[in-house]
């Protein structure tokens, strides 16, 4: 990418200054004290994460809309959605939890989708968005706080679980949720600070 | 601390000259994009060492009280974490027993013992094994927040169960605990300033600056 070859990087794990230098053989440039990854050889362009983060919103919107799982029990049915889950563990007394799940599931994820779409699109067009600064910070809080595979793994562990109890089937939102896993873990193996070296 | 007295910035990455060094009423600021800029987190031990202790005694009724409630028409049961997963064992399905418990017993209870060695070791062990200790920090770092599976779980399972006095699933007071558990634990992670591991103490005769005595590690012939 438009890295300067000769730059320095500092490791974020412990601190030691690097001149930037991948090694031919490599695809990953390591920190020599704590190993930690200092950077990466292959980069995705702007058009690309900008392309992941748009399928990215398309799949969030089913996996929060379509019913995750249905179950069946002689003759009565359920189905749930995320915000709906939600919504009986706020009824059930427990809002502490119906706030950590909504943040974690629905408004992390969100907001880690709707900030990069706020971000790369003027910048694949080489301009600089309002607020970048900010909304880099707030990208990166909303990476940590996004929790989209866990809930994943989630919603398969309580279908296996309900399997032996009732006809429980998994929904349209449970594969969509497969995808935004894979689409997340790809956008952020391209990283935050790469968005920099956009910015003239 | 940075030998060279050279700072990365966090959030845009840009390399800059260590101004304030170790003065906390000197705040230095990213130039390009104005973020704060320090050798390590301010009063990131005691951050640490708050968050580990809460998640420590909250751990205890996590586990004693039941997580998940469920009634049908015969019996009313209370599922603690450990019960759940017996449960799971005993019905054969031992795969997702062994997932279970290393989301909601094996994690959280490395992530309470490993960032309380760290955090003790800042101080008392500065030299003891530093690469393995950057290693485990980077562990926690990226298991952390599989502990959230069981919330989940019981947030899914209470939302699906709705067939009134057939079956229904609610949660239990331990959830509330074990949700505050990952919490605590998580931001205990990030508290932690993995950089601390790297940091000799001040020498006890020239204590005042540390640039006076960089790290042989600055040499150039480290860089990679």
């Amino acid at each position: 990418m438009r890295r300067v070859e000769d730059s320095l990087v500092v490791c974020e794990q412990c601190g030691l200054p690097h001149r930037w230098q991948l090694p031919t053989d490599a695809t990953i440039a390591r920190c020599t004290r704590c190993e930690a990854i200092l950077g990466r050889a292959h980069r995705l362009s702007i058009d690309s994460v900008l392309a992941l983060t748009m399928a990215a919103a398309a799949a969030y919107l089913v996996a929060v809309n379509a019913p995750l799982m249905s179950l069946s029990l002689r003759g009565g049915a359920e189905t749930a959605t995320l915000p709906q889950a939600i919504k009986v563990a706020w009824e059930n007394g427990e809002q502490i939890v119906a706030v950590l799940a909504a943040i974690t599931a629905l408004l992390a994820p969100a907001a880690f989708i709707a900030l990069r779409l706020y971000v790369l699109f003027p910048l694949s067009v080489g301009r600089k968005p309002p607020a970048f600064a900010w909304c880099v910070r707030a990208l990166h809080q909303a990476g940590r706080w996004s929790m989209v595979e866990v809930f994943t793994v989630g919603v398969l562990l309580s279908l296996v679980r309900l399997a032996g109890l009732a006809d429980a089937s998994p929904g349209p939102g449970l594969f969509a949720l497969g995808a935004l896993t894979l689409l997340f873990a790809s956008i952020e193996a391209a990283g935050l600070k790469h968005l920099w070296w956009h910015v003239r | 601390m940075s030998a060279a007295g050279l700072l990365g910035c966090e959030s845009c990455g840009l390399v800059s000259a260590d101004v304030a060094g170790d003065d906390p009423a000197l705040v230095q600021h990213c130039p390009r994009c104005g973020h704060v800029i320090h050798r390590t987190k301010p009063f990131s031990l005691q951050r640490t060492w708050a968050c580990v202790f809460a998640a420590a005694v909250l751990y205890v009724p996590a586990n004693v009280l039941p997580v998940m409630v469920t009634t049908s028409a015969l019996q009313r049961d209370e599922h603690t974490l450990l019960g759940g997963i017996h449960e799971l064992w005993l019905d054969g399905s031992w795969a997702l027993a062994l997932i279970v418990f290393i989301a909601s017993i094996a994690v959280p209870v490395l992530k309470i013992g490993v960032l309380g060695l760290l955090a003790w070791s800042v101080r008392s062990k500065p030299q003891w094994r530093r690469l393995e200790r950057a290693r485990l920090y980077r562990l926690i770092e990226t298991v952390g927040h599989w502990s959230m599976l069981d919330v989940y779980v019981v947030v899914l399972l209470a939302a699906t169960v709705r067939f009134g006095p057939l079956a229904s699933v609610s949660p239990g007071l331990g959830l509330l605990s074990f949700a505050a558990v990952v919490v605590l634990t998580l931001l205990a992670t990030w508290s932690f300033d993995p950089r601390l591991i790297w940091r000799d103490p001040p020498a006890a005769a020239v204590a005042d600056d540390a640039r006076v005595n960089p790290q042989p590690a600055g040499a150039d012939g480290r860089l990679a």
